[in-house]
């Protein structure tokens, strides 16, 4: 188990299969179908938070308008089921679809991303929110596509694919998780890459860069069609549950989510916008069960946080146990 | 190995370079001086293509480098130290060199490898050990004292491998024995790379003691350049700064 001591992608391989086959077994000893939902809910939204952090932790630029390639991740994956393909294609649907919905993010993100970029500071920031609020004027607009407001209404086949039958709640469980870990390896090998410090370099000083012959645009652009990719396949995991899409998803506060998450569970830590959503969905479980007021609990947990840890909770334990 | 030929600089109707024309020799340590708002470090700003130029044109040996982007120019041998240390603060010194080699050599957009394994460690320790910082090798760039900062601005700088290096007050900020130190270091780097070295300097000591070549810029212009010993003497400069300390 020597190589357990390296930090490379072998190891982030080894280490996310182990996690997965935790959580299977986690599914067998706890049948509970609320925790189940839980553990897949934190995977979907965590990628999104993820996601998100490639752009606010490493490239130091904060977007308000990422439920955009959420929404349309979703929507490319609902409205492609619902459409003849599905006959044609039959068992290879579902990872069509998925790919298409990360394809179609990926683009989307290509253009808003080489716009945006351009920007600083608060600027970006409403720029991508702006975007966002205009792919979600399209949506509404578009009653007779995407249901309008209602959202995509009548639900859409699930084939079965490579004898998973999504159908099925551990056939979904597994397959979510399974998705999600893969991605977050992904992730971690394009963060700790060249390239990855080479985000970290804009964000520290994004003027030095030129003087060291680089130019920060390319990087940023590229940073942010990856950001863009992986909330779209967030999202489209997110529709797979729901067998649907809402336009809610593309509307402004979709975006705070991963913010809150980010917020909760650390921005200098890799996985600590997945803690993040962790806390958010046991937050959301448990307060809404109780009471109605869960933004007011929400956001006294949140201050909580950034008056009294000052930083996410990941970020603080890894400062206490001093592995930074 | 620098050439400028008449370089001219206005900010809204002020001249902040006039008809600045000089050429620096091969392997040559060169000194800028002048008083605050001479326009030392808008010339920097003007040969490194960070700001752009109204009339003239620039050389690096036979390559005419005018109107070039920042990145190409850093890319054809022209890397700078700024005069407000320039780092990046949460990357440590280790991390900073690497990342100053890996952009010289278009190896930031590498997603396959892991940075902190990646083979150009080798060198960065060699860059690290030229500029005097194996001792914070590992230490986070915002943790370093001000000198170690000023003297990874240089380290950045220095990982491009650069033809023409340009300094901007590479001692700004330090008392008397470590600027005598950090320009020891300067000494030592420029025998050992055979760099062009041009830098700006207000101790007078230094500059006399360090520049085979002085160059005096006033109100964006050059009144005099020569050796120490002709800079010195130069009737101009006396009246025009060195006397103006002295009254």
């Amino acid at each position: 188990m020597l190589f357990l001591n390296k930090d490379n992608f072998q190891r982030d391989v080894f280490l996310g299969l182990l996690v997965w086959l935790i959580l299977i077994m986690f599914y067998f000893i706890f049948p509970d179908p609320g925790i189940h939902d839980i553990i897949q809910k934190v995977f979907i939204l965590g990628l999104f938070a993820m996601s998100l952090n490639i752009l606010i932790g490493y490239l130091g630029l904060i977007a308000f308008g990422h439920a955009a390639f959420f929404a349309s991740g979703a929507y490319t994956l609902g409205l492609f089921l619902q459409s003849d393909f599905v006959s044609n294609l039959a068992s290879f649907s579902i990872p069509v679809a998925m790919l298409l919905a990360v394809l179609v993010s990926g683009i989307l993100a290509t253009l808003i991303g080489a716009i945006c970029i351009r920007l600083k500071d608060i600027y970006f920031s409403f720029l991508t929110l702006a975007f966002q609020m205009l792919i979600y004027s399209i949506i509404l607009a578009l009653v007779n596509i995407t249901g309008g407001d209602q959202g995509l209404m009548g639900g859409f086949p699930k084939p079965p694919f490579l004898g998973i039958n999504l159908g099925k709640p551990f056939d979904f469980y597994a397959f979510t998780i399974f998705i999600s870990i893969i991605t977050i390896v992904i992730l971690r090998q394009i963060i700790e890459s060249p390239f990855g410090y080479g985000l970290r370099m804009i964000r520290d000083n994004s003027e030095r860069p030129a003087a060291l012959g680089f130019s920060n645009q390319k990087h940023k652009l590229i940073a942010f069609i990856i950001a863009g990719s992986i909330a779209g396949l967030a999202g489209s995991l997110q529709a797979l549950l729901d067998v649907g899409a809402y336009p809610e998803w593309a509307f402004w506060s979709k975006s705070a989510e991963p913010l809150f998450m980010i917020l909760l569970g650390g921005m200098h830590s890799f996985l600590g916008p997945l803690m993040g959503a962790l806390i958010f969905e046991i937050l959301n479980d448990f307060v809404t069960a109780n009471t109605r007021y869960y933004g007011l609990v929400l956001g006294l947990v949140i201050l909580c946080f950034v008056l009294g840890l000052k930083k996410g909770l990941l970020d603080w334990i890894l400062i206490k146990f001093n592995r930074k | 190995m620098l050439k400028l030929d008449k370089l001219s600089k206005s900010f809204g109707g002020i001249l902040a370079t006039d008809d600045v024309s000089l050429e620096l020799k091969p392997n040559s340590i060169n000194a800028v001086i002048g008083p605050n708002g001479a326009g030392k470090t808008t010339l920097f700003n003007l040969i490194t293509g960070k700001i752009s130029l109204d009339k003239g044109q620039i050389f690096i040996g036979n390559k005419n480098i005018t109107n070039l982007t920042e990145s190409e120019i850093t890319h054809l041998g022209v890397a700078r130290a700024f005069q407000i240390t320039n780092i990046f603060p949460t990357l440590s010194v280790k991390d900073s060199i690497k990342v100053a080699l890996l952009a010289k050599q278009h190896g930031l957009n590498n997603m396959w490898n892991r940075f902190k394994t990646h083979s150009i460690n080798n060198k960065a320790e060699i860059i690290a050990k030229l500029s005097g910082l194996t001792k914070s090798y590992d230490t986070i760039s915002s943790e370093l004292s001000h000198g170690d900062q000023k003297l990874l601005d240089i380290a950045l700088a220095l990982a491009l491998k650069p033809k023409v290096l340009l300094l901007d007050e590479p001692t700004a900020g330090m008392g008397p024995e470590e600027r005598w130190k950090m320009i020891d270091r300067i000494q030592k780097l420029w025998k050992k790379t055979k760099m062009t070295v041009l830098f700006i300097e207000h101790d007078m000591d230094i500059v006399f003691d360090t520049a085979q070549n002085i160059y005096v810029l006033q109100q964006g212009s050059i009144i005099a350049e020569g050796t120490p010993k002709e800079i010195k003497n130069n009737k101009k400069v006396i009246e025009a700064y060195l006397g103006g300390g002295k009254k």
